[in-house]
């Protein structure tokens, strides 16, 4: 695989971690507090996020290289990668309008604000999630 | 990238061994695009640009009917 296909997993794995950490600290009364001090503990979720990507990123190409005593590192990206780069944005793209609207019908029927919170922060994680999902179908298929 | 049976195919992997068994990475060097892409088009998972396909022929030094050919569905 590629460094951008170990990216995408990489990317998919945080998003998944960090997906499953926000569902259960909504579940179990996470929500309760006020929206802001949702908000909050979200963006630090959002941080840890990124974090972890980078930090898994630079750590998967230490052990590649070591394992196949070869740089690893990403190519410039030629035409078939900005295509399906570009396919993959699109879903995610719809992944996170998908969000949005879920988002607004939360609050138009009257639920918390600090649920409609975990959905926007939901639906970004899960369109980067289906993101790096695309991407790792398209280099396989074409 | 397309969807269903390929309908471009081409001669890729001959020529190659033709080249003196020059490697996928060398043409994808030639070419300026990534050994992967050249993975996929030799394997019909991917079609080229045009700039790309004319690019290949020209590595080969054959016109690019030579390299890539167009099967019509139900030919």
């Amino acid at each position: 695989m590629s460094f951008k296909q170990w990216s995408a997993v990489i990317m998919l794995a945080v998003a998944a971690l960090v997906g499953a950490w926000v569902v259960y600290d909504g579940l179990t009364g996470g929500a309760a507090g006020p929206a802001s001090a949702v908000a909050a503990r979200l963006l630090w979720a959002g941080l840890v996020m990124i974090g972890l990507n980078l930090a898994a990123v630079i750590g998967a190409a230490i052990v590649a290289a070591i394992v196949t005593r070869k740089e690893f590192h990403d190519e410039a990206a030629d035409e078939r990668d900005r295509a399906i780069y570009a396919r993959s944005m699109r879903n995610a793209y719809f992944a996170v309008s998908v969000g949005g609207i879920v988002t607004l019908f939360l609050v138009a029927f009257g639920y918390d604000a600090s649920v409609a919170v975990y959905a926007i922060f939901l639906g970004g994680t899960l369109a980067g999630a289906v993101g790096a999902l695309s991407q790792l179908v398209y280099y396989r298929i074409g | 990238m397309g969807k269903g049976k390929p309908q471009i195919v081409n001669t890729i992997r001959t020529l190659r061994f033709h080249a003196g068994e020059m490697t996928q990475a060398a043409l994808a060097e030639k070419v300026g695009v990534t050994r992967q892409t050249i993975v996929a088009i030799e394997q019909g998972r991917y079609s080229p640009s045009l700039e790309v396909a004319f690019r290949i022929a020209e590595v080969f030094g054959r016109p690019l009917t030579d390299v890539f050919q167009y099967q019509a569905e139900g030919a």
